[in-house]
């Protein structure tokens, strides 16, 4: 623990990379947060129109 | 078809000749332009690369001030309508493109006349280059602003979207022709602007392929 | 399912090989890439940058597919689908602007100098903004997908000469232009085998992405067509 905080410590490079990655990550589960709202809405639209 | 497209354009000439709007105030136009750039010069030199640029502005902002006329027209009196009746749709294009690359070309005379007069720069050293890239560029810049003038007739937007849609499409070929011109003011030999002259030869020919292709669905809606 | 952890995995990937992989004089490992002359760092920017530029261009490629599509068959889908491949165009042309311009300030000391591929960048944002100009002046549906997508096949008649002739002949500052002493594929341009296989992972990766944010977008347009005309029957 102490070693890979102190390589973080001196190559901030690697921080950068960890923050691109965590943005990634959310840009990707919006995307898929989008796409599975938008199956459901497009389900409700083709199958029971009375559903609602 | 040709008669038809010829008397379309015999149509579209008398109209003109009646009122003479387009006419008028593109060689108004012309001369406003170069006036605003003869006084914002003074007494600079300026290269002879900036000198063929302008000469192409100028062309550009007088073609997009006149042309959209031979079809903004045709909706304004409501007559489209018996166009559509009367003759097919590439002969309605036919006209059109007749009636441009003649107002085109009339155009463009006065101001290459006007620049060899008022630039001391502006001296055409390889006449028959600038000859053959001056009517390519002509043809081309008839061609793209006439179906163009077709889309923004039938949009209802008259007047500001007709520079926005023509520039990016008239670009590359505004780019090579102010080239071309920089090469003919520089006295170069055809061997030396072969490349130019290749790239507003295809322009021309793609454009007037495109247009005769899509314009039935721009007068068919 | 399969295909979106492939996406993620892949971009992860691309991610933290384009920004932590060393840049040493002679690479050894696989891991390491070649020392560029004069751009060092700098030269991690073309895993980032360019796919950007990428995607916009096919981003125009499918706008003029559907575009011809539409007109051949007259169904509005295809216009929400073109709609939604320019949408994106738009967007990843911006990007590729900034980043572009952001680099060249710290890579070639100016934000912008006309090089020709920053020419041809520019003339593709301004078709695309022409573009949304026109639709937005246009009230009728069909006549608004009818001519957009006649503008949108003209302009497409002009891009081949921006995006591949124009960057070749004229002299200019990325590589592959035409006084560049390496000419050739920019691809091929000082890169070793592994900046290559990542460049290419890289923009497989967009690619991918490209299409997954170009049909959560048509989908939500047609489902928003289909609520319109319901709420008009009703």
């Amino acid at each position: 623990m102490q070693g890979l905080y102190q390589l973080l410590d001196k190559n901030a490079i690697y921080i950068v990379m960890i923050i691109v990655l965590i943005v990634w990550a959310g840009i990707f589960l919006y995307l898929y947060n989008l796409d599975k709202r938008i199956r459901t809405v497009e389900k409700e639209m083709n199958g029971d129109k009375n559903a609602k | 078809m040709s008669s038809k497209a010829y008397a379309l354009y015999k149509k579209d000439l008398n109209s003109e000749l009646r009122t003479r709007y387009a006419v008028n105030s593109l060689v108004m136009f012309i001369i406003v332009a170069i006036s605003v750039i003869l006084f914002s010069i003074g007494n600079e030199k300026i290269t002879q690369s900036l000198t063929s640029g302008l000469f192409w502005v100028v062309i550009f902002f007088s073609a997009m001030s006149g042309l959209s006329r031979a079809f903004v027209a045709e909706e304004e009196r409501g007559t489209s309508l018996t166009l559509h009746l009367i003759a097919s749709p590439s002969t309605v294009f036919s006209g059109k493109l007749i009636f441009n690359l003649i107002l085109v070309f009339c155009m463009n005379t006065i101001v290459a006349v006007l620049f060899s007069i008022l630039f001391e720069a502006f001296i055409i050293r390889n006449f028959a280059l600038f000859a053959v890239a001056f009517v390519f560029g002509n043809i081309g810049l008839a061609v793209a602003s006439t179906i163009i003038a077709a889309i923004i007739s039938k949009a209802g937007a008259k007047g500001t979207l007709y520079p926005v849609l023509s520039f990016p499409i008239l670009l590359p070929l505004i780019l090579t022709c102010v080239q071309l011109t920089l090469l003919s003011n520089q006295g170069a030999d055809f061997e030396a602007a072969k490349f130019e002259l290749a790239i507003v030869f295809c322009y021309d020919v793609i454009m007037l392929t495109g247009s005769y292709m899509l314009f039935d669905f721009v007068w068919k809606d | 399912m399969v295909w979106k952890i492939f996406l993620f995995v892949l971009l992860a990937f691309v991610s933290i090989a384009g920004i932590a992989f060393p840049i040493v004089p002679v690479p050894h490992a696989w891991y390491e890439f070649p020392l560029i002359p004069g751009l060092k760092e700098n030269a991690k920017i073309i895993f980032f940058h360019v796919p950007t530029a990428w995607l916009s261009a096919v981003a125009f490629m499918m706008n003029t597919i559907y575009s011809i599509k539409y007109l051949r068959k007259k169904n509005l889908d295809d216009d929400a689908k073109s709609y939604a491949a320019a949408q994106l165009g738009i967007i990843f042309c911006v990007l590729a602007t900034v980043t572009g311009a952001v680099w060249a300030k710290f890579a070639w000391g100016s934000f912008w100098s006309w090089d020709p591929r920053q020419t041809s960048i520019f003339a593709l944002l301004l078709i695309y903004g022409a573009w949304f100009a026109l639709r937005s002046s246009i009230e009728s549906e069909e006549k608004r997908a009818t001519l957009s997508s006649v503008y949108a096949i003209i302009a497409f008649l002009t891009v081949p000469f921006f995006v591949f002739i124009m960057p070749r002949i004229m002299s200019g500052l990325h590589p592959g232009s035409a006084d560049d002493t390496n000419a050739g594929p920019v691809i091929n341009f000082k890169m070793n085998g592994n900046m290559q296989l990542i460049f290419f992972l890289s923009l497989i990766g967009f690619t991918i992405l490209y299409f997954w944010m170009w049909s959560i977008g048509y989908r939500s347009l047609i489902l928003k067509d289909k609520i319109n005309k319901q709420s008009i029957k009703e």
